[in-house]
């Protein structure tokens, strides 16, 4: 079974991110089981619910929510890179986080590398 | 053409253990202590980890550092506490001590100083390859 | 055991490269992406091509060297991301260069 893990680095609004979301929109196409992406260092930013991205511009964002809809992908931020960058997460119920992702911590990107046959970081 | 033989894998099970190579300096960004922090959770969870040091990353092994002057925590100090997480083999490639003119005095015992082709070596005994 | 190698800065400005190359085992392939696609015109590129006996496999997405209207050469793959994604499998793990 090709099982993968992906950790992302770069937040929403970086050309970067576009080139993560490719890889991962084509391994899940190709059939490989993306295990879950784990958002660490500006990669947190993604949960920011406050970003606004001009409406011509790519949303990556958005983008994530389509995959993990479309495919159930776990996406998980690190919560101390997040709380870092000016997104709490201390209550359940959370507006400021987006609700396709999940807050975890670096213990969820041990689980993806002990299940993950490959891991690819971005 | 080497084939992928994915009917026994899993993880870090397989091959020796995640490896994080460490390429920044120490005091002007996160990515020491974002690689850091991620080597002592998974040494926490008893996951096998190897630290690598290269290029302006071996900076981070010099000794005689004080991030305190620049009123930055100094995180380097807690690499002493490698050998308590099991934290035990550590690699610096000496090309790029070399290139920066520095000898071999490090703030941790044990360090391997590798040169380019064994670094390599090393790094491919490992199942998972973290950079920061 | 053979990587798979994802090289996204240009050697102009960061030692990313260089310092992939330094660890380059002959079973290795390299996938020039991003700000990657640079590397083409790099006289490191220049010189991992003329290595005598090299086997490693040298590849760029196309889309990303077009974007950036780079100038592919006939010694390098020109790929898709599909072709990533099996690279990524076809060797025993990856290692990003960014």
């Amino acid at each position: 079974m090709k099982t993968l893990a992906v950790v992302v680095t770069t937040p929403p609004y970086s050309p970067l991110t576009v080139t993560a979301l490719s890889y991962v929109e084509t391994a899940l196409t190709a059939g490989i089981n993306v295990i879950g992406v784990f958002f660490y260092q500006d990669g947190a930013m993604h949960a920011n619910e406050n970003i606004s991205i001009a409406s011509d511009e790519y949303q990556a964002i958005a983008q994530w929510q389509r995959l993990q809809q479309q495919y159930q992908l776990p996406l998980h931020i690190c919560i101390t890179a997040a709380e870092k960058r000016g997104i709490a997460c201390d209550s359940v119920d959370n507006e400021q986080i987006n609700e396709a992702f999940t807050v975890s911590g670096l213990g969820e990107l041990v689980e993806l590398t002990t299940k993950a046959i490959r891991l690819v970081q971005f | 053409m080497i084939s992928s033989d994915t009917t026994t894998e899993s993880g870090l099970s397989q091959g020796n253990g995640l490896a994080i190579i460490n390429s920044k300096a120490p005091f002007s960004s996160d990515f020491g202590k974002d690689a850091l922090d991620v080597a002592l959770l998974f040494g926490s969870f008893e996951q096998k980890v190897s630290l690598f040091f290269q290029g302006d990353g071996v900076y981070q092994l010099i000794a005689n550092q004080d991030g305190t002057l620049v009123s930055i925590k100094d995180y380097l100090k807690t690499f002493s506490a490698f050998e308590f997480y099991d934290i035990e083999d550590i690699y610096v490639c000496q090309q790029s001590l070399v290139n920066r003119q520095l000898d071999e005095t490090f703030h941790i015992e044990n360090v391997n100083v590798l040169a380019s082709v064994e670094f390599g070596l090393a790094l491919n005994r490992h199942q998972h390859v973290l950079r920061f | 055991m053979s990587t798979l190698h994802l090289v996204r800065k240009s050697a102009f400005t960061t030692n990313d490269f260089a310092q992939c190359l330094s660890v380059l085992d002959q079973q290795d392939a390299i996938v020039l992406m991003d700000d990657g696609c640079y590397n083409l015109k790099h006289p490191l590129m220049d010189s991992l091509i003329k290595r005598a006996n090299s086997t490693v496999s040298i590849n760029v997405i196309a889309n990303h060297a077009q974007a950036r209207a780079v100038e592919t050469l006939a010694a390098v793959n020109k790929i898709q991301m599909n072709d990533v994604v099996e690279l990524t499998f076809n060797h025993q793990k990856v290692i990003t260069w960014q």
